[in-house]
């Protein structure tokens, strides 16, 4: 890298410049490898540090132009610097994974490994094509006596590139993040652990199973039902189903009586596993949940879950409180807890850093200090983009080189984001429950 | 007469016992046998008996890679679906059953190749009966793909896929033998990928348009 970061002439606008811009840069990447390649035909003892050097820097260039946009969104979101693990999950593993589809000679030959039997043997009929995308797969329709099945089928050597393609992000990072490399570890373990769960479909059928029967009882919720005898490492089988995503569903102008329904059985789903259950279904992407005809929300898909420790519950929604009712000796503790600030910070860092997540905190804790709300209340969107500008640009944060906020905390916010954006979509007024002891 | 079928059956087992006792004798030593004698002898076969069946290692080796070959043959035309495949999904799956085979087989196939300086000199000569059989099936899958238009005929060109998917196919053999992930699933993509890159050149594309376009040029200038 030492020829610098080329300066940045403009920020691209539009989606179809920003889109143009990651090709460009998959692209660049895709040169970077060739060359590498070139360069080892005749060098055969070239290692690969030079090809990730000048894969970072392509990618590091690229997407600190994109920081004005989503990225900064996510940022802020999540209380901390921890943008990165957002944009690594979206654009370099998902993205990286969903392009081509499987062909279906693999699809067999997968089938066969686990099963000794052709889809078509066990199905009585079985989609060529795949129907839909997954985030590391793809998903097929089947049909069996007279049953819809989804069968979700794994991209093979995912699970076994996951850290091979955290390391080669990590320079780029490191850079982009300003962190020091043992902070942003910090960080990392926990994308990699969530990731490589993510891959073993044994323990997403596992979780399915205890998550949708323990939130069985909750109103206006529908799982599928999860098929062992055709599930594997690598194929996952359930039921399939019918409805229309979120999008598609607010297309048919949904009533409001039918959209606070479905946002309140969301809002109810979420409640029941972080603060009963203490696990949470921690990818609220749209695509994982399905609106039937009779307005029941679907859940599928949980790849992706956080078991939250005690210690940081406690402290987490401690915060959210609507009168904090602690003195600052109290707050400093639970800040400490969550690794907001640290003995690293100077004390002006500290009530700098105390001040801002405490305006975060409240912000974000809106919907709890009230007994229902308003998600379609847009400028409460609003408001939370504009202090994420503001902090984000603001010298004391760009300055510090602290990995803010506990590892934990990283997929409960992404959670809590998700779950307010989801509701927003919804355009629906829930009550927003809150457990007894933050009442 | 009675001891005909008996003869032929001990016939058809000996070159059987050859074989496997070749596998056998490269997986037990790591390496070929001294010679044919020696070879003969551990089998308990007479050396002149040998030669009946085949004439130096380097056949026998030659003999066990056509024996590869036909056994996938013989797998992918089992499968149902085969033959309603596309000729890209045919290519696909003949390599994903080729690689299941070559699994049965591994250690005494990277006790032979896996060193790269040998595989380079030897590949060549013990794959060259296989490399006729391929070509004659990949002729079938290069026909269907360019009455599917999957494949576009260009002048000159064409005449050399057959080649081109060969090299794909000593490719593929080369990536599996560096493999080490778990079920090889490197190779599943390494295949997938390659494929898909081989049938998208060899479809009709842009290059095309473009060929036609400077030639339209070139003629009217």
């Amino acid at each position: 890298m030492a020829d610098g970061v080329k300066e940045q002439e403009s920020i691209p606008v539009s989606k179809v410049q920003r889109a143009a811009k990651f090709i460009s840069t998959g692209a660049k990447v895709g040169g970077n490898y060739v060359k590498h390649y070139a360069k080892k035909m005749v060098n055969p003892s070239l290692d690969k540090e030079e090809l990730h050097q000048s894969n970072a820097q392509d990618i590091y260039s690229s997407l600190s132009e994109l920081k004005g946009s989503a990225l900064k969104v996510a940022q802020m979101m999540s209380m901390d610097k921890n943008l990165l693990p957002r944009a690594y999950q979206d654009k370099f593993t998902m993205a990286q994974y969903s392009a081509p589809p499987l062909s279906y000679p693999l699809v067999v030959k997968t089938f066969q490994r686990f099963f000794a039997k052709t889809p078509e043997q066990l199905f009585d009929t079985f989609s060529r094509a795949a129907v839909n995308a997954a985030s590391i797969g793809q998903v097929h329709q089947a049909t069996l006596e007279g049953k819809y099945l989804a069968v979700k089928i794994q991209y093979p050597g995912v699970a076994d590139s996951v850290s091979s393609d955290l390391k080669l992000v990590r320079p780029f990072a490191l850079r982009l993040l300003n962190m020091n490399e043992k902070e942003l570890d910090h960080y990392m373990e926990e994308v990699e652990e969530r990731l490589l769960e993510e891959t073993d479909y044994l323990l997403e059928v596992r979780r399915s199973r205890e998550i949708s029967k323990a939130c069985a009882s909750i109103p206006n919720l529908v799982f599928p039902k999860y098929y062992s005898e055709f599930s594997s490492e690598r194929i996952i089988t359930m039921d399939w189903i019918f409805g229309k995503h979120i999008k598609e569903w607010m297309e048919t102008k949904p009533s409001q009586g039918l959209r606070n329904q479905v946002g309140q059985a969301l809002w109810d789903f979420y409640h029941f596993q972080v603060h009963e259950l203490k696990q949470v279904h921690a990818d609220p992407h749209p695509g994982n949940f399905i609106i039937q005809e009779d307005g029941r929300l679907g859940i599928i898909d949980f790849g992706c879950v956080k078991v939250i420790p005690e210690d940081f519950y406690q402290g987490y929604f401690a915060l959210i409180k609507k009168e904090l009712g602690m003195d600052e000796e109290e707050l400093d503790r639970v800040f400490y807890a969550l690794d907001f600030i640290s003995d690293k910070d100077s004390p002006a860092e500290k009530s700098y850093f105390k001040q801002v997540f405490r305006e975060m905190i409240s912000l974000l804790g809106k919907p709890f200090h009230v007994d229902t709300f308003d998600f379609s209340d847009d400028s409460y969107f609003e408001q939370i983009f504009q202090l994420g500008d503001r902090i984000s640009n603001d010298k004391m944060f760009k300055k510090s080189r602290q990995a803010r906020g506990s590892r934990h905390g990283l997929y409960i916010n992404r959670t809590y984001f998700g779950l307010y954006n989801l509701l927003n979509q919804l355009q629906a007024e829930v009550t927003t429950t809150k457990p007894d002891w933050l009442k | 007469m009675e001891t005909a079928p008996a003869k032929k059956t001990t016939k058809k087992d000996q070159r059987k016992l050859i074989l496997e006792g070749f596998k056998n004798h490269v997986l037990e030593h790591g390496t070929e046998p001294a010679s044919i004698f020696k070879f003969a002898q551990s089998l308990k076969l007479k050396e002149a008996d040998f030669y009946t069946y085949f004439t130096s290692f380097k056949s026998i080796k030659s003999a066990i890679w056509t024996a590869i070959f036909e056994d996938t043959l013989a797998d992918l035309h089992s499968q149902e679906v085969f033959a309603g495949y596309s000729a890209r999904e045919k290519f696909l799956g003949f390599l994903f059953t080729w690689i299941e085979e070559l699994k049965k087989s591994r250690s005494y196939l990277l006790v032979l190749y896996g060193d790269k300086g040998r595989a380079f000199r030897e590949l060549p000569t013990d794959t060259k009966e296989f490399k006729k059989a391929f070509l004659e099936f990949s002729e079938e899958i290069l026909a269907e793909g360019k009455e599917s238009e999957e494949i576009a005929s260009r002048p000159y060109v064409t005449e050399k896929y057959g080649e081109a998917l060969w090299l794909q196919v000593m490719f593929v053999f080369g990536f599996w033998v560096d493999d080490k992930s778990p079920r090889f699933e490197k190779t599943d993509a390494a295949v997938e990928k390659s494929v898909n890159l081989a049938f998208d050149l060899m479809g009709k594309s842009a290059l095309d348009t473009f060929l036609d376009f400077a030639k339209f040029l070139y003629q009217n200038k």
